[in-house]
This record gives structure tokens, C-alpha cells and sequence, in this order.
């Protein structure tokens, strides 16, 4: 056979199979975890969701979708409800008899990992990729990522060598009140350290700090998140409720940046490389465009 | 028979009953009399085995009381004491019915005993009200025929314990029923009833017992237990003793 | 004079409202089947030769996800009312509930330790994940019981006043326990904590329903066997003596059943209150205080409250779920203003 014919003949093989993989393809899909519903949005899956979970609040359409309720707390006879092919989710879905329910329906149960490093990154996307018949689109999409993490860490340690890494501390808050602190081994933790900063508390997870504690750490910079308010109304809500925050040098400074709460649960998602350069704007001020 | 010899009870140092021996007799009533702490509702407590005897012991017939269980013993001694609590809206009729748990009689006879027992306390009326919607006195009458439908109709061999069972009803109501407890004994039961009212023991007891600071004053028959010494010594009160007009007994007059 | 409902209407009137209970809670769902389906599937399962064509969702539904889940609704409505029983019947007070005697406290304890402390662990085996948790709620419910009958007892006598306290101050104790294990947990433990604790009769599956059957059926068969005692006992403790009843016996058996039995239907569905303190309270306004009738009445009424309040729980949010101690809370609590609004009591 000649050449061309052979290469005319892998290039229809290559079409067949990829048509007959695409018609095999989950059409109608749940997703149970907010960055995972992020990257299937970004996949250009977004079209594709028939249901998300609570945690799923970006972009803004899929919280038009009915909503399953708590990933924890699933109900397989709701999910059913809404004709899934498939269920994605991280490993943190649950409770486990639900998910054997919703597999022995015949629905195709998808479990990603929601560690916040790279390589769990990298094969989660591929996985997507593959489901929803984007590979290309995973892979570019993830090299950009990497690229910007990589243009984040170059940026930070260029800083570094001018300015000293900043005090931080980050308050998560309902509606300004009783925050509780992030410490080691939270996801706050991971975004502000590869902002740059340095995390003031040392001990593991979120907890409530007293007052003293605070002013005694007397952070440089103060990062929040609020659970029920969004934007000033937060940023006032936090002061009105914790007045003595306005002693602190970052108050006074003016170094109190907001973060959206939604980065912080289920893994890394694709909003996180702005949200870090934001950061890293605010630890070291005057670097922006280095 | 019930009966206990040189009992003694003692509540940490202080001794509140002590040498007390006594038999109650089939057919006969026995009132209990005293002050305040004198010991009465310390003997009931003792006798129907609510209290530990510190000495001596109580027998029912050939055993003693604490070796008869359940619903045997149940068929052969009944208790009411003072004061009852019952806080749930029971009917008047399964009250009393809660008398004949202790048998298997079956429903037919026991609604008969339920209403002759009522009616013997002056109830029969009360049939069908709910307990909680009656008075103290209507409720200490259902309590009196709950224990006469317990021993139902009352014969030899069986006992009843009353403790203050007039306290709270009205002067009619105090006589009928002392008169149902002395027609249980006339059938052959054994009735020991604590009283307040000297007269009322007069009239309807055969024996009394007065009791003083745990002590037995005196155990014998009202004529000789209720004399004018005895009782300012006991009680304290002054009084004439005179003979009921009609009846004979002893009657007591404070001065 | 207060009408009251004759035993035999009120037992018609439950046995019909548990039957539609049961119907309803097989029959309808976030997914919809078509009642043709339902039948076919029902008859099916009783053994009838129908053909299953078309049937596999239906069957998957109903077998797998709604028959479980109404056969737990129904041990755990039915356990947690008769308990409710027995405690207003040992306390001598209508106003008692299960969690006097600390098995609901010790339950959240035992759940709190497994919840907080596997995950200290690196999370609980996948396998063994639920079963270690409900094996753990029962054994706190069980422990804390026990604790608080010993404390109670005295010269081998059980004194219920003291019991009282003891189950306060133990369930108080445990309450401030399970509020540091909170304190310790991360977020993502808290939410589950949080969640077990407003209970819910979701991801049952028959694997985990047959000890809490067992359970359930031996209480519900036993306790009904001491209705006459249980009835003397509301006298006072020393009267039912004297009418022959070995009240020392009577006293433990209920604390064992009550521990046994809510124990149970905590591990199985997590915390749902209220059922054991508003059945029978119903019950009695429309039949009186006769635990002749009050013990099979109650398992009636409290298995359909159970299930109905499981419909709402499924349907409302749907495809989401509400735990069901919410339910619960707001169904009986204003049916039950109303009653003694209406000067039943």
C-alpha cells in the first residue's frame, strides 16, 4: 500500500474512533465539588451539567442548576432523579453507600483527588479531558496553569529579594463575625504561602483566636474571606464586628486584601493562579508588573 | 396473719419505733393512734415490708414477709398509704382495675369487683370521670376501693394496712368509709388503720394501739385505751370521756 | 369529660395510616415511576410471576434505595416511641424523653469520637467507615446508659430521682465532650459532625439495617408484655410494689430497652429528636394513658410520623435532602400546640 493511502487510512481510523468514542461520551453530567465543576465549565463542559452540588457556585450559571445538596450528604435517589450518565466528584463525596446506589444504576461514578499539589492537578484534568473528549484543551490548559504558577513563583521570589516576606494572617468569617484563623495544613495556608507571605499562625487548621492573640501577632497583612457577604459590605462587616483589628499595622496600613471562600474547599481550581497574583500584589506592593 | 415481735426500727442513732409486738387478728380492726412522730406511718412502713426492721421480724402466716413475692403476697396484704401521686389521665375505673393485677380473674369478674369496690367507697358515681378532673377526697376514695377490689371481698387470711385513709374527706364520707373497712373485716380480713380522730378509732375499731415517741402506750380496747389520763398524757389536750348516747363507745370531748 | 378515641378505632386508624405511610414512602421519590411500575415491582418482590422487563430502574429504586429506607424508617419511628414510653412511664412523668437516661447524649459522644478520631487517623477505612460509626454511637448510647443506672442504684435499689440528675449532669458532660471533639475537628469533619447530629434516614442499606431490626422488633415485642405493670408503676413505686410487681426488675428492663433500642436507632440514622417525646404524648391525648394500648399505638404512630416526615425530608429540597430531625421538630411540634391548644390535656 502506498504511503499516502496508509496515511489516508490511519487519518479515517483516527476519525472513526474518535467519533465512536465521542457518541460514547457522558452527555448529562453531576458534579459534586466546586473546582472540579470550575474545570468542567473551563473544558467547555459547562453545557453538559444537569446538577451541582452547594460548593459549586462558579461560574455564575451553574447556580441556576438544582442543586444535590452537601457533597457529603448525597441522596442517590435525587441525583437519579436528574438522569446522570455520570458523577464526578473528589473523594470527599459521600456517604460511600451512595455511591455504590448511584453505580449500580448504571451511572458512571468518576472520583478525583482534591489534594492541592500539581501532579493531583494534572491527572485530574487529564481524566476530565478524556471524559469530556477535550484532551487538547486539558492538556494546553494545564500547561498554562503550570506556566502561571511557575510566572507566580518566579514573581515571588524576585520579590523576596527586595522586600521581606510579610506577617499574614487570614481570617475566614460569617458575616464579619467570629472568625477563625488558618494555620498549617489548611488550603489558606497553601495560597498565602506561595503568595509569598508568611503565616503568623502556627497551629494546624482553622480555629478562633482570642483577641489578644491577635493584636499580639500584629500581622502586616491581613487577608479575609467572609462566607455571607461579598465585597465592602464584608470588608465593614469584619470591622464592625472585630473592632480591635483596626490596631493591627495592616489595618492601619491598609493591607486588608479579600479572598473569595470558594478557593478554599476542593482541590485547586482554575481561578486560583488570579487570585494568588492578587495576593502576592498585596504582600509586595510595587511589584505587580516584575 | 400478719404479726411482728419486739420490733425495733432505728434511722441513724435515733431509735423511732422499739418494742412493738402485735398480731393482727382476722376480723378485727386495729386503729393506730399518737401525735405527730409518735411512730404510726414508721409501724405501716415496717409491717408491709417498705422498711427494714433493725430487730425483730415480720411474719405473714407461717413465713416470713420478706420471703413472700409478687403476686401471692399481693393477694394477701393490700396498702394505702397517705398520700398518692398519680399524674397520668387514667379513667376511675382502670385505677381501681390496676387492684386486680394480682389475679387472673378475668375481665367479666373484675368489672364486677371494680364497681362493687366503688361502691362501697361511695364512688359508684365517679364511674367513667377521669382521675385527674376529681378532687383530693374523691381521689383518696379511689384509692381506698382500688385496695378493697385487691382483696376483694375481703376474708380470712388477708390484710389490709390503711394509712390516714379520712384525712381528706368530708364528715360523711369519713364514716362510710370506716364503715366499708369494718364490713371487709366482718368478712374475715384483718385490718390495721391509722387515725387522726380518736372518735372515729372509738367507733370503729375494736383494738387500739397508742403509740408515743415510737413507744407502745397502751394495746387494747378503746374503752380502756381512751381514758382521760392517758390521753392528756399522751397528747396533751384535756378532755372528757363520755359514752355515745346510741352506740356506746367511747366519746371524746377536749375540754 | 374528655371523648376519647376506643382502642379499636385508634388501632384501625394507625394500622391504615402506617399502611399509607408505607405505600407513600415506596411509591414516591425525587425520581419519578410511574405507579404501574411500583406495582409491578411490589408484586414482584412478594414473589408473584411478573415479567421484569422495563423494570430495572424501578427495581433498583425501590429494592435498593426506598424498601430499606422505609424498613429503617419504620424501626426507628416504631424504637424511638416506645422508648419514649418506657421513660415517661419509669420517670412517672409525661414530659420525659429517651435522652433523660443519656443514651442520645452518649450516642453523639461515641459518633463524635469515631467521626473526629478516625479522621485524626487518616480517615475512616472505606470499608468499615459506616460500621465503625454506628458500632461506636451504639456503644456510647449503651455506655452512658449504664453509667447512669449505676449511679442510681443504692443497696441494689434504683432511685429514678437520682437517675435524673445523673443522666443531666452525665448528659451535660458528654454534650461539653462532643463540643471539644468539635473544636478539634477541621472544617470538613465539622460538617459531618453537624450533619449526623440532625440525623437522617439517607444511604440505608439492608447490610446495616438487620441489627436495628432485630433490635426493633425485640423491644417492640417485649415492652408491650409489661403494659399492665408499666400501668401500676404510674402509682408510685412502692404501691406498685405492694400489687405484686418486682419494680427493681420492671425499672431495669425498661432502662435496657430504652438503651437498646435508641441506642440502635441512633447508630443506624443518627440523632432524630423529638419522636420519642411527642408520639406518645399524642397518643395518650387521644387514648388515654392505658400502655395496654399506648405501647402498640405508639410504634404505629411513631413509624408513619417517621416515614411521612422522611417524604417531606426527600421531596422538599429535592434533588437535595433535609436531615430529618428538622422535620421532625416541625411537624409534631405545632401539631402538638395545637392539641393542647384545644384543651385536650
Amino acid at each position: 500500500m502506498r504511503l499516502s493511502t496508509r496515511v489516508a487510512a490511519l487519518c479515517v481510523g483516527l476519525l472513526a474512533s474518535h467519533h465512536v468514542a465521542a457518541t460514547e461520551l457522558p452527555q448529562r453530567w453531576v458534579s459534586a465539588g466546586g473546582a472540579l465543576s470550575e474545570w468542567v465549565s473551563a473544558l467547555g463542559g459547562e453545557s453538559k451539567l444537569v446538577g451541582v452540588d452547594t460548593t459549586s457556585q462558579h461560574p455564575e450559571a451553574l447556580k441556576a442548576l438544582p442543586s444535590i445538596g452537601y457533597q457529603r450528604q448525597l441522596s442517590a435517589e435525587g441525583i437519579l432523579s436528574l438522569r446522570p450518565q455520570i458523577l464526578v466528584g473528589t473523594e470527599e463525596m459521600g456517604p460511600p453507600p451512595i455511591l455504590s446506589q448511584i453505580r449500580n444504576a448504571g451511572v458512571q461514578v468518576e472520583l478525583f483527588s482534591a489534594q492541592p499539589d500539581l501532579p493531583a492537578l494534572q491527572s485530574n484534568l487529564q481524566h476530565l479531558g478524556k471524559l469530556l473528549g477535550a484532551e487538547d484543551r486539558a492538556s494546553k490548559l494545564f500547561q498554562s496553569y503550570q506556566q502561571q504558577l511557575d510566572q507566580q513563583k518566579v514573581r515571588v521570589t524576585k520579590a523576596q529579594l527586595s522586600l521581606p516576606s510579610p506577617g499574614v494572617l487570614v481570617l475566614i468569617g460569617h458575616a464579619g463575625g467570629k472568625p477563625l484563623i488558618a494555620g498549617k495544613d489548611t488550603s489558606a495556608d497553601w495560597l498565602l504561602q506561595r503568595a509569598g507571605g508568611h503565616n503568623l499562625a502556627t497551629h494546624t487548621g482553622y480555629k478562633p483566636f482570642s483577641v489578644e492573640s491577635l493584636i499580639s501577632l500584629d500581622p502586616q497583612v491581613l487577608v479575609f474571606a467572609d462566607r455571607a457577604l461579598s465585597g465592602e459590605e464584608a470588608r465593614a462587616a469584619l470591622f464592625k464586628e472585630n473592632p480591635i483589628l483596626s490596631s493591627t499595622r495592616a489595618a492601619k496600613d491598609g493591607r486588608v486584601i479579600q479572598l473569595d471562600p470558594t478557593l478554599l474547599v476542593g482541590g485547586l481550581g482554575p481561578r486560583l493562579p488570579d487570585e494568588l497574583k492578587k495576593l502576592s500584589d498585596g504582600f509586595f506592593p510595587g511589584t505587580a508588573d516584575q | 396473719m400478719l404479726r411482728t415481735q419486739n420490733l425495733q426500727i432505728r434511722r441513724g442513732r435515733k431509735t423511732v419505733l422499739t418494742d412493738i409486738t402485735l398480731e393482727l387478728k382476722p376480723g378485727e380492726v386495729l386503729g393506730v393512734l399518737g401525735p405527730n412522730g409518735a411512730g404510726k406511718s414508721t409501724l405501716l412502713g415496717a409491717l408491709c415490708g417498705e422498711l427494714k426492721a433493725d430487730h425483730g421480724n415480720i411474719w405473714l402466716d407461717e413465713q416470713e414477709l420478706s420471703h413472700w413475692t409478687g403476686a401471692l403476697r399481693a393477694q394477701r396484704l393490700a396498702v394505702l398509704p397517705q398520700v398518692s401521686t398519680l399524674d397520668f389521665a387514667f379513667r376511675v375505673e382502670e385505677v381501681v382495675g390496676m387492684g386486680r393485677l394480682p389475679y387472673q380473674s378475668g375481665r367479666v369478674r373484675d368489672d364486677e369487683i371494680v364497681a362493687a369496690a366503688l361502691n362501697a367507697s361511695d364512688a359508684g358515681h365517679l364511674h367513667g370521670r377521669s382521675y385527674l378532673a376529681l378532687s383530693g377526697g374523691e381521689r383518696q376514695r379511689i384509692h381506698l376501693a382500688r385496695v378493697l377490689a385487691q382483696l376483694w371481698p375481703g376474708e380470712a387470711g388477708q390484710t389490709l394496712l390503711l394509712d390516714e385513709p379520712t384525712s381528706m374527706l368530708d364528715p360523711l364520707h369519713q364514716h362510710t368509709t370506716l364503715q366499708a373497712v369494718r364490713e371487709f373485716a366482718d368478712r374475715g380480713a384483718a385490718v390495721m388503720v391509722i387515725l387522726h380522730d380518736l372518735n372515729l378509732a372509738a367507733r370503729y375499731c375494736d383494738r387500739l394501739l397508742l403509740l408515743e415517741g415510737g413507744r407502745p402506750v397502751a394495746l387494747d380496747t378503746p374503752d380502756q385505751v381512751l381514758r382521760p389520763d392517758r390521753l392528756q398524757a399522751v397528747f396533751g389536750l384535756e378532755v372528757l370521756v363520755q359514752q355515745h348516747p346510741e352506740r356506746g363507745h367511747p366519746l371524746i370531748i377536749a375540754r | 369529660m374528655t371523648v376519647l378515641v376506643k382502642p379499636r378505632a385508634l388501632f384501625i386508624g394507625l394500622s391504615v395510616l402506617c399502611l399509607l405511610a408505607i405505600w407513600l414512602s415506596l411509591a414516591l421519590g425525587p425520581v419519578s415511576l410511574p405507579l404501574l411500575d411500583t406495582l409491578r415491582v411490589a408484586l414482584r418482590m412478594i414473589g408473584l410471576p411478573i415479567a421484569p422487563d422495563g423494570l430495572e430502574q424501578a427495581e433498583l429504586i425501590l429494592g435498593q434505595i426506598r424498601l430499606p429506607r422505609t424498613l429503617l424508617g419504620l424501626a426507628v419511628g416504631g424504637v424511638l416511641a416506645l422508648s419514649g414510653v418506657a421513660m415517661q412511664g419509669l420517670f412517672r412523668n409525661p414530659l420525659a424523653d429517651p435522652g433523660l437516661v443519656g443514651v442520645s447524649s452518649g450516642a453523639a459522644l461515641g459518633a463524635a469520637i469515631a467521626i473526629v478520631g478516625g479522621s485524626a487517623f487518616g480517615g475512616l477505612p472505606e470499608a468499615f467507615g459506616p460500621y465503625l460509626l454506628s458500632l461506636c454511637a451504639f456503644l456510647g448510647g449503651l455506655g452512658v446508659t449504664a453509667l447512669v443506672y449505676r449511679l442510681g442504684r443504692r443497696n441494689g435499689q434504683t432511685n429514678v430521682a437520682t437517675m435524673l440528675l445523673a443522666g443531666i449532669a452525665l448528659t451535660a458532660l458528654a454534650g461539653s465532650a462532643v463540643g471539644l471533639f468539635t473544636y478539634l475537628a477541621d472544617d470538613a469533619t465539622l460538617r459531618t459532625l453537624a450533619f449526623w447530629n440532625l440525623g437522617s434516614l439517607n444511604g440505608a442499606s439492608y447490610s446495616r439495617l438487620w441489627p436495628l431490626l432485630l433490635i426493633s422488633a425485640g423491644v417492640a415485642l417485649w415492652l408491650p408484655r409489661r403494659a399492665k405493670a408499666l400501668n401500676a408503676l404510674l402509682l408510685g413505686e412502692s404501691e406498685a410494689g405492694h400489687l405484686g410487681i418486682d419494680v427493681e426488675r420492671l425499672k431495669r428492663e425498661l432502662v435496657f430497652c430504652t438503651a437498646l433500642g435508641v441506642g440502635a436507632a441512633v447508630a443506624a440514622a443518627g440523632m432524630i429528636g423529638f419522636v420519642g417525646l411527642v408520639v406518645p404524648h399524642l397518643v395518650r391525648l387521644l387514648a388515654g394513658p392505658d400502655h395496654r394500648v399506648l405501647l402498640p399505638a405508639s410504634v404505629l404512630a411513631g413509624a408513619s410520623l417517621l416515614l411521612f416526615a422522611d417524604l417531606v425530608a426527600r421531596l422538599a429540597l429535592a434533588p437535595a435532602e433535609l436531615p430529618i430531625g428538622i422535620v421532625t421538630a416541625f411537624i409534631g411540634a405545632p401539631f402538638f400546640l395545637y392539641l393542647l391548644l384545644r384543651g385536650r390535656a
